[in-house]
This record gives C-alpha cells, sequence and structure tokens, in this order.
C-alpha cells in the first residue's frame, strides 16, 4: 500500500490501565494501516483490547488508561499530539464511532433529532437551524427510517433497538467521516436485525466512501463487510490479512481455534464445534512468552519462554507464531 | 394528564381520612383533657365538654370533625385562644404563612445551590475543589439543624451582635438569615451530595461516551446531557424534602422564637387543644402530597420516558 | 517489534539468523507439556465477596479514618465511664457551673492535700447528700495492706486521708482544717484493724481530685460523665433503631415483593400511605400519648422485658416504638426493588425449574445479594434514628432527666448558651462526630459492597 493510499496508521502502540492492583497493558504495540475505502474488522474475545484500541484512536481513553507509546497517524497527522480541543473537533467530524449497545447509547432525555443535530452544529457553528434539520432529516431517510420528520421529534424509548442502531449511523455519518469505526454494532440486536443492519452498514460504505474499522468477536460478521481482519489477543494483533486468506489459509492456532468455534452453514452441518479450551490470560499478569501458549494445543517449549515475531506470507498477510519458524527451519531456506 | 391529576387528588384525599383518623385516635389516646387544671372543677369540665361536643361517642366526634372539613370549618380552639376559629390560628395570624415562608426560602436555597455545588463538584471532580466540597458536604450533613441554629444564633447574635437574636415574624431580609440558613444548610448539602453522585453517574453512561465521541464539548457534555439526567434522582428527593423541612422548621421556630406553626403544633399538642392538632396535621399533611404530586409532574417534565399514568410506585 | 516484523520472514531468512537472533536451540521446538504450560500462568487467587469488600474498604482512607474515629466514640461512650469517678446522675453540690478543667473550692483545697500525704478520700466531695458515707464498717487497700476501719457521724465534711509514713497512717483530717498550701492544722486517728468485718465495704482512695473536663453544669453533674452516658445512649437508639428498621422492613419488603401481585399492591400502597405522613407530627403525638402508660407498664412489670425496657425509659422505648411504626418504609422498598431485580435473574429463575423451595430461594440466592445494600442502609439509618432522639429531646420530648442524650444535653446547654457555650459544644461536636463518622463508614460500605461497581 502506498504512503499516499494510507488514512489511518498505527504504529506500535500500546495502551495500559494503571490501575491499583497493578499497570494492565490492554494494547500492547500494535501495529496496522487503513487505506481510503476500506473495511478492516478487528477480531477477538472480550478484553483482548480491540475496544480500548479503537478509543485511543477516537480519542476516548478515560482514566486510568493511558497511551504509553507508539504512534497514530490520521491523514499523515500525529494523533497523539493533538490538544483537546483538536481532538474535539477531530471526534465525529473526521471519525465517529458507534457502539454496541444501542438502547443505552443515546440520552433518553433528548430527542432523537435534537442528537442528530448537535452532532451538526458541534462542528459546525454556523449552520442554521433549518438546515441542520433537513441534514437531519436526510440522514435519517438514508439509512432506512420512514416518517424520518415525525421520528425527528419522537424520545429513544419511543424507537426500537434496531431503530436507534440505525439513528446512531446516521448521527455517525452525518458529517461525512472519513473512518468510522464501529464497536460491536450488532451483538446486541436480534439476528435479523443484525443483518438489515450490516447490509446498510455495506451500501452506506460503498455510497459514502468510508472507511470502517469494524470490531466485532463475531466471525460471520467479519466475513459478511470486511476487506481485511485483524485477529487480537491479549493486547496484541496475533495474525493480519486479507479476509479471504483469514477464512481460508488461517495461519495461527488462535485464529484457526475462533474458525473451528464457529458454526458455519455452507459446511457440514454434522461437523463439530471445537470451543477454545482455557480462559484468556490475566493481564495483570501477563505469561513471559506467547500470550496464547497456555491455551494453545501445540505449545512449544519455546513458546513459553519467548514472545513470536512476526512471519510475513506476502500479501499483508503476517501471523506471530513460533510454529511457523519451526516449519521454515524444518524445510530449510528458501522452500518456495 | 388531567385525568392522573384527578386521580392524585382522590386518592389524596383518601390519605388525609386516614392520616385524619390516626391523628383523632393518637390525640385522644393522650392521657388527660384540654380543660383540666387545678382550678376548673368537675361542674365546669363537664359543661365545657358538653359544650365542644367532647361528652358525644368518638366515632361521632369523628364523623363531625369529617363533615366539618369538608365543609370547610376547621373548628374552634379549646384551649389556646379558646373560641377563635383555628382557621383564622392557622392563617390570619400569620402562622402558617411564617412556615410557608420559611420553608420555601430554605427549599429554593437547596435547590439553587444545592445543585450547582453539585455539578461543580461533579465537574471538577478529584480537584481541591471538589476535595473542599466534598468536605463542607459530608460536615453539612452531619450538623443536626438545631445545633447549626444555636451555634450561628451564638456567634451572629450573640457574640458578635450582627443580627437580633430574635427572628420574629420575619419581616425584613435580615431576620431571614439565621433561620434560613440553619433549615437550608442541610438540605443545600444534601442536593449538592445527590447531585454530584448522580452526575457523576450519569457520566460514566454509554450516552455521554457517545456525545463525546460526536466532538461535543465538555461543558456542554455536562450541562446539556449529564444534568438533565442526573436531576431526575434530585427530584425524586424533594417530595421528602419537604416534610423534613417541616421536621427542621419545628426546631428553627423554637431557637429563634418565630410563631409559626411548628411551635404551635407542639404547644398545642403539650396543651391537648385536639382542633388545633387536627388541623395542624391535616395542613401539614396536605403541603406534603401536594408538594409529591408536584415532583411526580416536575419529574415528567424532566424524564420523557416516564408517562405519568404507569409510573412504578 | 517493528524491525523484527520487516526482518523474518520465514521463507526469505536463513532459520540461522533466526535462532541466532533468538538463542534458539533444537529443544525449543519440543511440545510444551501440560504442566509446564499451566506453570506459565499465574493464577490470580480467587477472593471471597466479603474478603475482596474488606480489601477496598481498607483501601479507602476517609472510611478507614472514620470508622478509627468512630471506634474511638465507641471507647468513649462505653468504656470512658469506668475511668471517671463521677456518674452521670450524680450531683456534686458544691461542684456547681464550673468551667473546664475548673475546680470548685472544695475541691481545689481537696487537690492541694496531693502533695502532702500518700492518697485521700473526701465526703465533701461525694454526690448527694453530704453524708456519703453513713455508719458502718469500711476497709481500704492500699500498699499491700488493708485498713479495715468503723466510720462516724464525724466522717461528714472530712477527708480520710492515708499517709504511710506518718505516725498514724490513717486520719480523718476536717474540710476546715485543710490550710491553701495543703497542710492541715489537725487531725483525728481513725482506729484501724488488719482483717475487715463481714460485710464491710471497699473505699477507694484517691490520691488526685479527678478534673472536670467537661466543667459541670446547674445542678453540680460532671459533663464529661454526661456526655459519655449521652453518647452511650445515643449510640444504643441509634444500632437498636437501625435494627428495628432492618427487620420489620426487610421482611415486609421481602414478603411483598415475593408475593407479588394483589398482595404487593396493597402492601405498597401502606408504604405511600406512611410516606405522605409528615411523621414529626406523628411522632409528637405519639411521644406524648406512649409516655405515661409505658412508665405504668414499667412501674407495674418491674422484671423481666419490662425492667430492662423501664432502664431505658419511656422516652427511649416510645423513640424504638416510633421506629417500628413509620421509619422502616425506605427499608422495605429497597428490599422489595432488590427482590423484584433478584427475581427476574436467570439464576433464581434456574433455581425455581429446579423445584427449589421459597425458603431455600431466599436463603441461597436473595439474602446474598441484598445483603450490600442492606448492610449499607442500615449503617445510614443509624444516624438517621440518632438525629431523630436528639430532635426530640431538644423539642423535651426524648430521654428525660437524670438520664441524658446528646440531644437533651444539647438541648439543656441551650438555656444557659449566653452564660457557658462550651456547655453546648462538647455534646454538639460528640453528635456531630458520631453522625459524621457513620456517613462516612456508611459511604465507604457503599464503594466495597456494591457489586455495580465491582470491576
Amino acid at each position: 500500500m502506498r504512503e499516499t493510499d494510507t488514512l489511518i496508521k498505527v504504529e506500535d502502540l500500546r495502551v495500559s490501565f494503571f490501575t491499583p492492583a497493578g499497570e494492565v497493558k490492554a494494547v500492547d504495540g500494535i501495529s496496522y494501516a487503513l487505506g481510503y475505502n476500506e473495511v478492516m474488522g478487528v477480531v477477538g474475545e472480550s478484553g483482548s483490547g480491540k475496544s480500548v484500541e479503537a478509543y485511543s484512536i477516537i480519542g476516548l481513553l478515560q482514566n486510568p488508561g493511558r497511551v504509553i507509546g507508539g504512534s497514530i497517524t490520521f491523514e499523515g497527522e500525529d494523533l497523539l499530539a493533538y490538544t483537546p480541543e483538536q481532538m474535539r473537533q477531530f471526534r465525529g467530524n473526521k471519525v465517529s464511532m458507534i457502539f454496541q449497545n444501542p438502547m443505552t447509547c443515546l440520552n433518553p432525555v433528548y430527542t432523537i433529532g435534537d442528537q442528530l443535530m448537535e452532532a451538526l452544529t458541534c462542528h459546525d457553528k454556523s449552520i442554521s437551524r433549518q438546515d441542520a434539520r433537513a441534514r437531519a432529516i436526510e440522514m435519517l431517510e438514508l439509512v432506512g427510517i420512514n416518517n424520518a420528520d415525525k421520528r425527528m421529534d419522537q424520545y429513544p424509548h419511543e424507537f426500537s433497538g434496531g431503530m436507534r442502531q440505525r439513528a446512531m449511523i446516521a448521527m455517525a455519518l452525518i458529517c461525512k467521516p472519513k473512518l468510522l469505526i464501529a464497536d460491536e454494532p450488532t451483538t446486541a440486536l436480534d439476528v435479523t436485525i443484525q443483518a438489515q443492519i450490516l447490509e446498510l452498514m455495506k451500501s452506506l460504505q460503498k455510497q459514502e466512501n468510508t472507511s470502517i474499522i469494524f470490531i466485532t468477536h463475531n466471525l460471520g460478521v467479519v466475513a459478511e463487510i470486511c476487506d481485511r481482519v485483524s485477529v487480537m489477543y491479549a493486547g496484541k494483533i496475533v495474525e493480519q490479512g486479507n479476509v479471504n486468506d483469514i477464512f481460508y489459509q488461517p495461519l495461527h492456532p488462535y485464529t484457526r481455534g475462533l474458525l473451528a468455534s464457529m458454526p458455519r452453514l455452507d459446511e457440514d452441518a454434522h461437523e463439530r464445534l471445537i470451543p477454545i479450551e482455557g480462559t484468556p490470560i490475566d493481564l495483570l499478569n501477563p505469561p513471559k512468552g506467547c500470550n496464547f501458549a497456555p491455551r494453545c494445543k501445540d505449545c512449544r517449549k519455546i513458546c513459553l519462554r519467548e514472545k513470536p515475531p512476526y512471519a510475513d506470507f506476502g500479501d499483508g498477510h503476517i501471523s506471530a507464531c513460533w510454529l511457523h519458524f519451526m516449519e521454515a527451519m524444518n524445510k530449510g531456506v528458501g522452500a518456495e | 394528564m388531567a385525568s392522573y391529576i384527578l386521580k392524585r387528588i382522590l386518592a389524596a384525599i383518601g390519605t388525609l381520612l386516614i392520616i385524619m383518623a390516626i391523628t383523632f385516635f393518637l390525640m385522644n389516646a393522650i392521657p388527660g383533657n384540654p380543660f383540666l387544671s387545678e382550678k376548673a372543677s368537675p361542674q365546669a369540665i363537664e359543661l365545657a365538654f358538653k359544650k365542644y361536643g367532647l361528652d358525644k361517642p368518638l366515632i361521632v366526634q369523628f364523623r363531625n370533625y369529617v363533615s366539618n372539613y369538608l365543609h370547610g370549618d376547621l373548628g374552634v380552639s379549646l384551649k389556646m385562644q379558646e373560641g377563635t376559629d383555628v382557621a383564622k390560628i392557622l392563617f390570619q395570624q400569620g402562622k402558617f404563612d411564617l412556615s410557608i415562608k420559611l420553608g420555601i426560602s430554605a427549599l429554593v436555597l437547596a435547590v439553587l445551590i444545592g445543585i450547582p455545588l453539585g455539578c461543580i463538584a461533579a465537574y471538577r471532580r478529584g480537584t481541591w475543589l471538589d476535595g473542599l466540597l466534598r468536605v463542607m458536604t459530608t460536615v453539612g450533613v452531619a450538623i443536626p439543624t438545631f445545633v447549626l441554629a444555636t451555634l450561628l444564633l451564638a456567634v451572629l447574635a450573640v457574640q458578635l451582635r450582627w443580627l437580633d437574636p430574635k427572628s420574629g415574624s420575619l419581616t425584613d431580609f435580615r431576620s431571614f438569615i439565621m433561620p434560613v440558613i440553619s433549615l437550608s444548610s442541610y438540605y443545600i448539602c444534601y442536593v449538592a451530595k445527590l447531585t454530584r453522585t448522580s452526575m457523576l453517574d450519569a457520566i460514566n453512561q454509554d450516552y455521554i461516551r457517545t456525545a463525546r465521541a460526536k466532538g461535543v464539548k465538555t461543558r456542554v457534555l455536562v450541562l446539556k446531557h449529564a444534568l438533565r439526567n442526573s436531576l431526575i434522582p434530585v427530584i425524586t428527593y424533594l417530595g421528602p424534602v419537604t416534610a423534613g423541612i417541616i421536621t427542621g422548621s419545628f426546631v428553627v421556630e423554637s431557637t429563634f422564637q418565630i410563631p409559626g406553626l411548628g411551635k404551635y403544633f407542639v404547644q398545642s399538642v403539650l396543651n391537648r387543644d385536639y382542633p388545633v392538632i387536627m388541623a395542624t396535621t391535616v395542613v401539614l399533611s396536605a403541603l406534603v402530597i401536594v408538594m409529591n404530586l408536584v415532583v411526580d409532574i416536575a419529574y415528567r417534565l424532566v424524564d420523557p420516558r416516564i408517562t405519568l399514568t404507569n409510573r412504578e410506585g | 517489534m517493528k524491525e523484527r516484523f520487516a526482518k523474518i520472514s520465514p521463507f526469505q531468512v536463513d532459520p540461522k539468523e533466526i535462532e541466532q537472533a533468538f538463542g534458539l536451540n533444537s529443544g525449543d521446538f519440543e511440545a510444551a507439556s501440560e504442566t509446564e504450560k499451566e506453570s506459565v500462568v499465574e493464577k490470580r487467587k480467587s477472593v471471597s465477596y466479603w474478603r475482596d469488600a474488606w480489601r477496598r474498604f481498607r483501601a479507602n482512607t476517609v472510611s478507614m479514618i472514620a470508622l478509627f474515629v468512630f471506634i474511638l466514640c465507641l471507647l468513649f461512650a462505653f468504656v470512658g465511664p469506668s475511668l471517671v469517678p463521677y456518674g452521670y446522675g450524680d450531683q456534686y453540690r458544691s461542684s456547681q457551673k464550673l468551667s473546664p478543667f475548673e475546680l470548685s473550692k472544695d475541691e481545689a483545697k481537696v487537690e492541694a492535700l496531693s502533695g502532702h500525704c500518700d492518697a485521700f478520700y473526701a465526703t465533701a466531695l461525694q454526690p448527694g447528700s453530704l453524708t456519703a458515707i453513713k455508719k458502718g464498717d469500711y476497709f481500704i487497700r492500699f500498699g499491700g495492706k488493708t485498713y479495715a476501719f468503723t466510720a462516724s457521724k464525724a466522717i461528714e465534711k472530712s477527708v480520710i486521708v492515708l499517709d504511710v509514713k506518718a505516725e498514724e497512717p490513717l486520719m480523718l483530717v476536717k474540710m476546715s482544717d485543710i490550710q491553701d498550701d495543703g497542710t492541715w492544722k489537725k487531725s483525728t486517728p481513725i482506729e484501724h484493724t488488719d482483717t475487715p468485718a463481714e460485710g464491710a465495704a471497699e473505699i477507694k482512695l484517691i490520691s488526685r481530685v479527678f478534673p472536670h473536663v467537661f466543667g459541670t453544669d446547674s445542678a453540680g453533674r460532671d459533663l464529661m460523665a454526661r456526655t459519655m452516658y449521652g453518647a452511650q445512649v445515643s449510640i444504643i437508639i441509634g444500632i437498636s433503631a437501625a435494627i428495628i428498621v432492618l427487620l420489620i422492613g426487610s421482611v415486609y419488603g421481602a414478603i411483598s415483593g415475593l408475593a407479588g401481585g394483589a398482595v404487593d399492591f396493597v402492601m405498597m400502597r401502606i408504604v405511600e400511605l406512611i410516606y405522605s405522613i409528615p411523621e414529626v407530627l406523628i411522632v409528637l403525638l405519639l411521644q406524648v400519648v406512649l409516655k405515661d402508660p409505658l412508665q405504668a407498664w414499667f412501674d407495674a412489670h418491674k422484671t423481666g422485658i419490662g425492667g430492662m425496657l423501664g432502664d431505658l425509659g419511656a422516652g427511649i422505648v416510645s423513640i424504638f416504638i416510633t421506629f417500628a411504626l413509620l421509619y422502616w418504609v425506605t427499608m422495605a422498598r429497597i428490599v422489595r426493588g432488590q427482590v423484584l431485580q433478584l427475581r427476574k435473574q436467570e439464576y433464581v429463575t434456574a433455581a425455581v425449574a429446579l423445584g427449589a423451595t421459597s425458603g431455600r430461594i431466599i436463603k441461597r440466592h436473595l439474602l446474598p445479594n441484598a445483603v450490600g445494600s442492606l448492610v449499607i442502609t442500615t449503617c445510614l439509618q443509624i444516624p438517621s434514628a440518632i438525629f431523630l432522639e436528639s430532635f426530640l429531646s431538644f423539642l423535651g420530648l426524648g430521654v428525660s432527666a437524670p438520664m441524658a442524650s446528646l440531644g437533651s444535653l444539647c438541648s439543656d446547654a441551650l438555656e444557659t448558651i449566653t452564660l457557658f457555650p462550651h456547655r453546648l459544644f462538647y455534646p454538639a461536636i460528640m453528635l456531630t462526630v458520631i453522625v459524621l463518622t457513620l456517613n462516612l463508614i456508611g459511604d465507604g460500605l457503599r464503594d466495597a459492597l456494591d457489586p455495580r461497581l465491582k470491576k
């Protein structure tokens, strides 16, 4: 990917939470680059640091969380050097975010319209009320809400879950941001509604040319919408690649485990689902070696001693596992 | 809305009837009677009993109370101002006025000072200002009204002689200062604490994160998004406050020698002046009930999720 | 990390380089055993709810200080009276209206003795009647020796002086014979033996006059003793009332929440009714109504429960009754809310589906979950009971003299506020500190026990 095509570049980002019990390395050195008009999925179980990583991009990290290293570059600008006011103007304008639970993410005491228009007016003081309202109605129609004019004056509790998530999407896109971060946007919804929302996001992405970072623990959703996928485990990206590579040639044992534990409708229905055993590691006391080693079925002695480096399989497909090096050594140099 | 209010008023009348019954039972259970004194002969007492209908069976007496009240007749005082209309004593001699003036001033102060203080503390949480306010409010809710009242009296009136120790009829601003401060300080502090807590609670809500992600300014975040949500528990608290302020006013009135309702009630109990006891209880209960209704309506204005008809008890 | 990422691609790099970079050897790629795998996982100790809560409470400096201060208050109130030689109700006629640490004329005279003898006992400083020691047998133990004697009327307005080195170790000195410098003009020896007669009473000698640290009131009662006793009464009232409220409120709330339907509806209407009564009016009426009948009942039942309650006095017992009648509603609402919330939880549904009895569900599921908010509410109920009692005492309806509570002490002090402001100071500070520390402890408990804050 050429530099000019890069919308956002994250390099060796480290985020820690300083709790009374000690430092929790929620994000421990992750790097990726995302191009314009690209959709990247970030997959991982809860606590893997995927949301924390997103929050640090948009500057929503709250005490006791702090970025302690690395860089985030957005269109060539260093986001970590922004002042709070610059960050505020950046949020919602260039990058916006939608969240997991649409039931609690809208302020219950203000109308949907009021909250939509606020997203506009806090970045554009000069816009008139009528224009803001017209734009908000337009956005509501765009996300498929009927009677938008009437709906504008209703309160969140008068909306269904799916409707609220649509309103959230409208609110996130109202300033035409270049990047949308979607933090588990469909997790709290019914399955049928999930599909509708995904469909909507897909079509809006095409229409508005927005890049998306799509955070989820659901691989099925990833397959649906993403171009590239980062698989996160315990604060690190363990495997990254485009969606086909990840699904059809998964390399990291964790990714394989995830795929094996996912029900697939397209394959043999009798195939058993295999869960990944064990529980995620305690980030307060991370192991010395590979974070996944204690749960890995194919764990080697080195895995318990050293953190694995990334192996590059070309076309942006990388994976951090000692097994790759073992294979390479067994095969000898230049096995290609 | 109208039907809801009507329903509430009917319920209020029911409540008042029960309160009347309780009061009637209790005041008749007080040993002795209003006419008992060293001078009074048994004949004189009997005569007085006949005159005021106290010789009738209790159930008849109670029925008379209820029917008189329905006609707006609160009866006449038996002892303290014998023969005077109770309504006249309460409303025309300024007793009710004084208590209401005092109570409303304290309530207004609690809201106007308490809520902003709570907001400031929440907005500046973790700073020295927050710390200072927390210490002040925590100490404030631990000082009993009468202690504060006497302290003010001892310092401002007795030692420094800035103010008159007897506030009397609260005719000018200066006479208001000590009673209102002593009455409201607990509620100012409590409201401030409550606002701070619910504000911090609100600030941690998901919708605040959404607003932050939109790029809303911190000031707007606190004053618009968090404040209105955090007012809900504060408003809930204002109902009981009214009852509490009546309690406080008893002490304040006796400390500053204000001839208000509270002091009169205590005297009427000690004197067994039945109609006065009954009327004061009913008037004050009605006040509390009305206040609770006002709070419920205010609730509706702040929180659109609550429809008055199906608010959970 | 970035550099490693760029360099090491297994298909382009010589494995030798990797070997060198990480110091690998062939054994490193042997499969790791389960035990090896487990050894790297540091298991965090699972902590019980209470231990975890206690850890969080301990981490809260303010609450810990409050707890410490409250324990000091408890010691002051419950241990203090045994360290002070004055009783809360004893009137010392010669010691009226003293300022803090001030000694009355008699006391100053007796105090002067302290340099001139080993120990003494002044009947003149004893409460009530001047003949504190009636005629009879007494003994004194001092320095391993026993002095037994028979007191006569002459002991009135005198001091028993013990001076081991003197010719006559035990003697009687008249108050009027004591001079300002602590010497005495003349003394009468007391005849004494080493073995006390049967039934003789012990007299404790003192070597100094115990100061009236807080001064005395107009009736000559020691204010520190009264403040200690008042604090004791206030704390007992607060805790008992909180327990009454806890019992009635939680039972009522639990029944209402568990029964649901029409029962719940009626029970909650009753709660609402009590909510809209201005309690204070009813409390005042109740106090007046209950006082005489209660007193009469106590007089008739001097033993058993009647005697116990009688010791507390009608004022306090009627406060308990008031709490039992009116103040449980908040607790009932909280418990009902908890029950309703918990009833909806899946694990309770599961337990019901498995056929658990109601009693078991209450014991195993509802109680452990509701206990946090019960503890907090009860803890915060104590100061409110103390407040109510002091309020009633202030209006002259609480405890009656010679008993004292912090409220009645404040109220008494008010009458003389212009002359003796210190009399208000001590009980008011005590009251404020007790309420303040209890509030802070309650806040700390809320932070420590509220599972919502558990991360």
